[in-house]
């Protein structure tokens, strides 16, 4: 059916569905597990995927699926929280008197992206990592497009908020 | 006492797609004006500039420890998948709802089912350790492939086959000898026993082919009894196997036991032997296993086979008159 081998689409992809789902969760280790579920079943249904799909922003919906799945269970754990602000310190280090200015801001960054919430955060990152349009992003959260984008904006919001001003005024004036 | 916003709440949603370079021109125009006669608006534009511009540098920041070994993860948790993944259709064949399932590697199953339905009403749900995918082209291309044998206009279903179902090595064996048996012959049990090195094992190879996973595909129905009878097919099918062999041209007759085939009437040729005779033969008395004596319905079919006529009993020049 002139569809490349599922390799291919595994070395094109692998990076940045590893990326996306490592700023979506909270261990390495859940990503790891996101990472090849996405991939496996990408794998099932692979065939049967129409020849113009976008098999990029199709890998990434898997990708989404699996980690409000994923989080849904954790939730009803009760651990989702907890686990996701102390692991991204774990994961960046946090020794503040070691890092610069620059990487203080980048570590706020990622405290405040990682506690944004689910839909939030699926929405900025997909928008300002991974540069995907809105539409895909509505399809990735099932809503509409002006929601999607009232998601991203109101992780602005909080991530201007969360900034304090020497952050913001270090970076403005580089 | 409410403490003054430090942005104008009309305006706060166009700021932020002006500064991310979202918004419109006529958008831009008009925070533009806004913001010169508003000086918290235009600190809060550079506000979210600002932003804009650390989100930039973080975007880049690397998060690829662990990458190598999530890439290794996936390649072994395909590696299992592949072996364990079954694609499976159900169709509505001319013999009656039929199950096809397929592996990588090849077709796997071809089960006829009772009821139209779920592939996982059929043997596969008794499978340890697959998983089932239902609905799939390329089961479709071999679903077409079986109508069209099945109408006859084509004698050859070289597909790979994929025996995992097999439940033993002798199975294995039995199914692959069975499988070689070509379009329009028919052998024996016992022929099919003393094909694979156990001409004493008739009844182990009746088993054997009785929980054939690929019926038609592996043409078990070429297999009649010692007397000629088309004992059991699929449980208790012999019609079907009937259908099958009239398909191919092989004539049944009424026998004691149900159809049979007449072996009087029929080309006779013997394994890895390049020669069809007639059953007068004199040479067919010589052979050491008749049992494992072929029997085509016509000529033509021997020669499709790639038979020649023997050349002591001539069946070109004294065709059997059906």
């Amino acid at each position: 059916m002139g569809q490349q081998p599922f390799e291919i689409l595994v070395t094109a992809h692998h990076g940045e569905i590893f990326r996306y789902l490592t700023r979506m969760t909270a261990r390495p280790s859940e990503a790891e597990d996101l990472v090849q579920e996405t991939f496996l079943r990408a794998y099932r249904s692979y065939r049967s995927l129409t020849p113009d799909a976008n098999v990029r922003a199709w890998l990434f919906t898997i990708a989404t699926n699996l980690t409000r799945n994923h989080f849904r269970a954790e939730r009803r754990r009760r651990l989702a929280h907890s686990a996701l602000s102390e692991s991204r310190t774990e994961l960046y280090g946090a020794d503040p008197a070691s890092v610069s200015q620059l990487n203080e801001t980048q570590a706020r960054l990622d405290a405040v992206v990682s506690n944004l919430p689910l839909r939030q955060r699926v929405a900025f990152v997909l928008r300002k990592v991974h540069d995907f349009d809105y539409e895909v992003i509505a399809a990735n959260l099932t809503c509409s497009v002006e929601s999607a984008r009232a998601n991203v904006f109101q992780a602005l919001k909080k991530i201007r908020q969360s900034l304090k001003e020497h952050d913001l005024v270090t970076e403005f004036e580089r | 006492m409410t403490r003054k916003p430090n942005v104008c709440a009309e305006i706060e949603q166009d700021l932020i797609a002006v500064a991310t370079g979202e918004g419109p021109a006529a958008m831009r125009a008009q925070v533009d004006g806004h913001v010169r006669a508003c000086r918290p608006c235009a600190r809060e534009l550079e506000r979210y500039r600002a932003v804009e511009h650390a989100i930039g540098t973080w975007r880049v920041s690397r998060v690829d420890t662990g990458l190598a070994r999530s890439r290794q993860r996936i390649e072994v948790g395909l590696a299992d998948l592949r072996r364990r993944l079954l694609v499976a259709r159900v169709f509505d064949s001319p013999l009656g709802p039929i199950l096809m399932a397929r592996s990588e590697e090849g077709v796997t199953l071809i089960e006829y089912l009772d009821h139209p339905g779920s592939p996982l009403r059929s043997r596969l749900a008794e499978v340890a350790g697959v998983e089932i995918v239902e609905d799939d082209a390329d089961v479709e291309a071999f679903y077409r492939g079986l109508l069209e044998f099945l109408e006859g206009k084509r004698t050859r279903l070289d597909w790979p086959l994929d025996l995992r179902l097999a439940r033993s090595d002798f199975q294995r064996a039995v199914l692959r000898t069975a499988a070689a048996i070509p379009y329009g012959a028919v052998t024996s049990y016992a022929g099919v026993a003393g094909e694979v090195g156990k001409p004493s094992a008739s009844r182990a190879v009746a088993q054997a082919l009785r929980w054939n996973p690929l019926p038609i595909v592996v043409p078990c129905h070429r297999i009649v009894g010692a007397d000629g009878t088309l004992v059991g097919y699929a449980g208790n099918k012999v019609d079907l196997k009937q259908r099958l062999l009239a398909a191919e041209g092989v004539r049944t007759v009424a026998g004691h036991g149900g159809p049979q085939i007449d072996r009087r009437l029929m080309y006779v040729s013997y394994p890895a032997e390049p020669l069809y005779c007639l059953p007068s033969c004199g040479w067919l008395v010589t052979l050491e296993q008749p049992q494992r004596l072929r029997y085509f319905g016509s000529q033509d079919r021997a020669e499709a086979a790639g038979l020649v006529p023997c050349t002591d009993c001539r069946p070109d020049l004294h065709p059997i008159s059906q």
